[in-house]
């Protein structure tokens, strides 16, 4: 094995330093995939770590973070899978720095475990699931498969918050709401993209940069807090524990088991369990409302109502556009930005009597079943939609709806 | 492999009762460990100490060994102490990262400390990382993540603490369980070959390797002190006694490893190990490249004008 | 506008990717109108079958792929064999009569053929016979300017190869008008 040649960097470097973008894109147009468009939205948010391993759909984020990480003052590693990728995310966090990772259906199923931790742990990062087929290797094109397993994936079943962006521009918006959720709330994030998203060019606008919000975890120097008084695990003003970083002087003991506040894991009790465990289950199921991100139209006097999130809302506002054109002014539209927590009492709000409920998915129909517990009372018939392996045509949809409304 | 009489965890109590189940008050029997400084004692919800290890575990020791070279770096080499950030997996070693330490720590994923040291240096670069493993996670569920740390030679601190099996889970047989050795998971003794870590890492790419073991406490110390200062992967591997599931006195064991183990040389290396002996000493002490420093030059070149 | 379908299809290696890119580019860029462009392979990285999708519209775009298109651009035989159906009746086809050298099934579509080969060959080079494609569609839908894909263009390709690119651009575009 020969030594390492240390001038092999230089050429690279030289042409590159010059034109590189040192920060996040400033404010204009571009025209790039959904991939690049996430990656930037990280970048802008104030990511600073990507650890990622190879995978068809998500490998394209991955090679744009280590062009940009260098750049932009971060670093970047490719680690030897998605279990520790993952598990590096929780030390880059608690280190102070936001940190994500990209990848699909496999490599997400790896990543339960690390999941699990940070809620446990309310350790914040952001993964980003270019959906694919499955299950097993399934395929490299397109899907929604992994929806339930966003919320239900990781052992002991605490929430999380999961997005759904469905163009380029929300590749880019939604991942910079992302980070903003997981610093506030102290939850991993999932973004749920797809393949045909994540390989679509379309127009980014990044508009000027304080029109953007970015949101930084608390940290308890900032509320006065000195180290002998500060405890871990103790909600600041009923919400979420201040966050230090390691390093800060703190002197933390992370620990992903259940606690007291104090961080003590071994004066165990079932009524310790309980408040430990119901706060991290409240803290996001109580504000799902706040959390929930939904868009409604037509829905007015509407009589079937299509339901659709993801790259799939484009298939189903333009069946419902077509429909709505052709006379059928009885179909409305409402579209699921954030799928976890499930916007339940938005839905509610917003739905109050239908007849029919269409679902077009690409999976077998598995986001059906939050739904139709949402409107148990509110309508007749739940239709799912599923096409698998690629984006539904409108014509698709409106097929399926004709069946139905045209008896 | 013979059982010794009246050994075993309830066996071990009754014999060599602690002073204060004999109605010793605490203050009168000792003096305060000089380590104590760096520990947690108790806490707002209650005490942490007594520690969760079994009389006679060897863990106990290899702390007290890290804590001592961790104060040394921070009183010699000026370091402040906030630096210094203990990572574990899970197992019997991985628990003095629970809520015992005075230190930024993290009790998180079996076998993958290693990565999550990886991202922890990787986002604050002024850590001085020390990942605490067992024999299990580390050769077995961790085995892949320590060798590309030790491959990427990243500048952090790997401490094993190796009593040759599963001691959380009830003795299982880990990677390193010698063959023909019983245990509840070979009821009929081992049939597998074992690793050696230090082997590995020296192969995968570290800088620094060594191996002690609780009977040699200032080499311990000495090894710890030089690998966290030393630039690169340091492992440092301390064999560490487990009298519950041996079902050994702690000291016997203790006085096993001063016999079996033998001080590494490259010319006793060619006479060969006998039955049961393994190598102790330095094994590896080199200057490769490290991770970060190389990662540096990269961002450096954007930071020029 | 509000849509306007072009797909682009043929086999992996002939820069059907790479066409769809500068047409989403130059009319969402410079042209200042929204596009969609997305694509889908075989597997094999040449000789597999390849398409590239634009959607053009003034205003939003919500599918964003090819419902019925307006032109289809079918540089390889089996890519005209599979999407020749999708074509919308009155729909502009342009082909490469050097590969797709079947009779065309249907009657209710323009059909334009461009040698791109050829003329590639002309402006030097067979490999850019994707840019005479691109100029032929560009000359023939006139949907974007002329200015804004030669901007598209340079953004596309390496410094090097600019002037031959835009040189084939040229040509397949004053082909289709002669």
């Amino acid at each position: 094995m020969s030594e390492v040649d240390e001038t092999a960097f230089e050429p690279l470097l030289s042409e590159e330093a010059q034109k590189a973008l040192r920060g996040p894109l400033p404010p204009g147009d571009y025209y790039l995939f959904g991939s690049d468009a996430c990656l930037e939205g990280a970048v802008f948010a104030g990511c600073r770590y990507y650890a990622g391993y190879p995978i068809t759909p998500a490998s394209e984020i991955m090679e744009r973070a280590a062009q940009r990480m260098p750049q932009v003052g971060g670093r970047f590693i490719q680690m030897e899978d998605e279990i520790s990728s993952a598990c590096s995310l929780i030390g880059a966090s608690w280190a102070g720095v936001k940190a994500m990772t990209a990848t699909s259906g496999p490599g997400f199923s790896l990543m339960m475990e690390a999941v699990s931790f940070a809620v446990m742990s309310e350790t914040p990062f952001l993964i980003v699931n270019v959906q694919r087929p499955g299950p097993g290797q399934g395929y490299i094109t397109s899907s929604q498969e992994d929806v339930m397993q966003a919320r239900w994936g990781h052992h002991g079943g605490g929430p999380i918050i999961a997005l759904a962006p469905s163009s380029v521009q929300e590749m880019f918006d939604f991942t910079i709401q992302a980070f903003n959720y997981a610093e506030e709330w102290r939850v991993p994030v999932i973004l749920l993209a797809d393949e045909t998203l994540a390989h679509m060019r379309e127009k980014l606008t990044v508009p000027p940069w304080e029109k953007i919000k970015v949101l930084n975890r608390i940290k308890p120097q900032a509320l006065g807090i000195p180290p002998e008084k500060f405890l871990p695990y103790e909600p600041y003003e009923g919400k979420v524990p201040p966050m230090p970083a390691w390093g800060d002087g703190y002197r933390v003991n992370v620990v992903g088991l259940v606690r007291h506040p104090d961080g003590n894991v071994t004066k165990y009790s079932p009524e310790m369990h309980m408040a430990c465990v119901s706060r991290l289950v409240q803290k996001i199921e109580d504000h799902a409302d706040e959390i929930a991100q939904v868009e409604g139209y037509h829905l007015e006097g509407c009589k079937n109502l299509v339901v659709a999130y993801g790259t799939v809302t484009r298939s189903a506002f333009e069946a419902v556009q077509e429909l709505r054109g052709k006379g059928r002014t009885d179909i409305g539209f409402l579209r699921l930005k954030i799928l976890w927590p499930f916007p339940d009492g938005k839905i509610r709000s917003l739905i109050k009597q239908v007849e029919n409920v269409f679902f077009p998915e690409m999976n077998m129909g598995y986001l059906v079943h939050p739904l139709r517990e949402s409107l148990r009372d509110r309508a007749k018939q739940f239709i799912s939609i599923p096409f698998l392996g690629a984006l539904h045509s409108p014509d698709l949809i409106i097929g399926e709806i004709i069946k139905v409304i045209a008896r | 492999m013979k059982m010794a009489q009246g050994a075993g965890r309830k066996a071990m109590g009754e014999k060599h009762p602690v002073p204060w189940a004999l109605g010793l008050a605490p203050e009168r029997v000792f003096m305060k460990h000089p380590m104590l400084e760096y520990l947690k004692e108790t806490g707002a919800y209650g005490d942490r100490f007594p520690t969760i290890f079994c009389p006679g575990c060897g863990i106990g020791q290899a702390l007290n060994y890290t804590l001592n070279a961790v104060d040394r770096i921070i009183k010699k080499d000026k370091i402040p102490r906030d630096h210094f950030c203990f990572i574990a997996g899970i197992g019997c070693s991985a628990r003095v990262t629970s809520h015992y330490l005075g230190f930024d720590a993290i009790w998180s994923l079996h076998g993958r400390a290693p990565a999550v040291a990886t991202g922890a240096l990787l986002a604050r670069p002024e850590l001085r990382a020390i990942v605490v493993t067992g024999d299990g996670d580390a050769a077995a569920i961790g085995g892949n993540h320590f060798i590309q740390v030790c491959r990427r030679n990243l500048d952090m601190t790997v401490l094993c603490l190796n009593n040759n099996l599963y001691g959380m889970t009830g003795g299982q047989s880990s990677p390193t369980t010698s063959r023909g050795v019983p245990s509840t998971t070979a009821p009929y003794g081992n049939v597998e070959n074992t690793f050696d870590l230090c082997e590995m890492a020296i192969t995968a790419g570290a800088n620094y390797v060594a191996r002690w073991t609780t009977a040699h406490p200032q080499q311990c110390i000495q090894a710890l002190e030089k690998g966290i200062r030393k630039k690169g992967l340091s492992f440092i591997e301390i064999m560490v006694q487990c009298p519950t599931h041996w079902k050994q006195e702690p000291a016997k064991m203790m006085k096993k490893f001063k016999s079996q183990g033998v001080r590494f040389s490259p010319e006793k290396r060619a006479e060969g190990l006998k039955k049961d002996q393994f190598w102790v000493g330095e094994f590896m002490d080199r200057e490769r490249p490290e991770w970060l420093e190389t990662y540096q030059k990269i961002m450096d070149r954007f930071q020029r004008p | 506008m509000k849509r306007y379908e072009i797909r682009i299809a043929g086999f992996g290696g002939q820069g059907v990717v790479t066409v769809g890119k500068i047409v989403g580019l130059a009319a969402a860029l410079y042209d200042k109108k929204n596009a969609v462009q997305t694509q889908s392979y075989g597997p094999e990285s040449r000789g597999g079958a390849c398409k590239s999708e634009v959607v053009l519209s003034d205003g939003e775009i919500h599918y964003p792929k090819v419902r019925t298109a307006d032109v289809l651009v079918a540089l390889s035989q089996p890519a005209l064999d599979i999407y020749l159906k999708d074509l919308k009746t009155g729909g502009l086809l342009i082909i490469d009569p050097l590969t797709v050298v079947q009779e065309i099934p249907r009657t209710d579509v323009k059909v334009v053929k461009v040698p791109t080969a050829e003329i590639a060959l002309e402006a030097g080079n067979k490999k850019f016979q994707n840019m005479v494609a691109l100029g032929a569609l560009a000359s023939l839908t006139g949907v974007i300017s002329r200015e804004s894909f030669e901007k598209a263009i340079k953004d596309s390709v390496p410094p090097k190869t600019l002037g031959q690119n835009l040189e084939a651009f040229k040509k397949g575009s004053e082909y289709v008008r002669g």
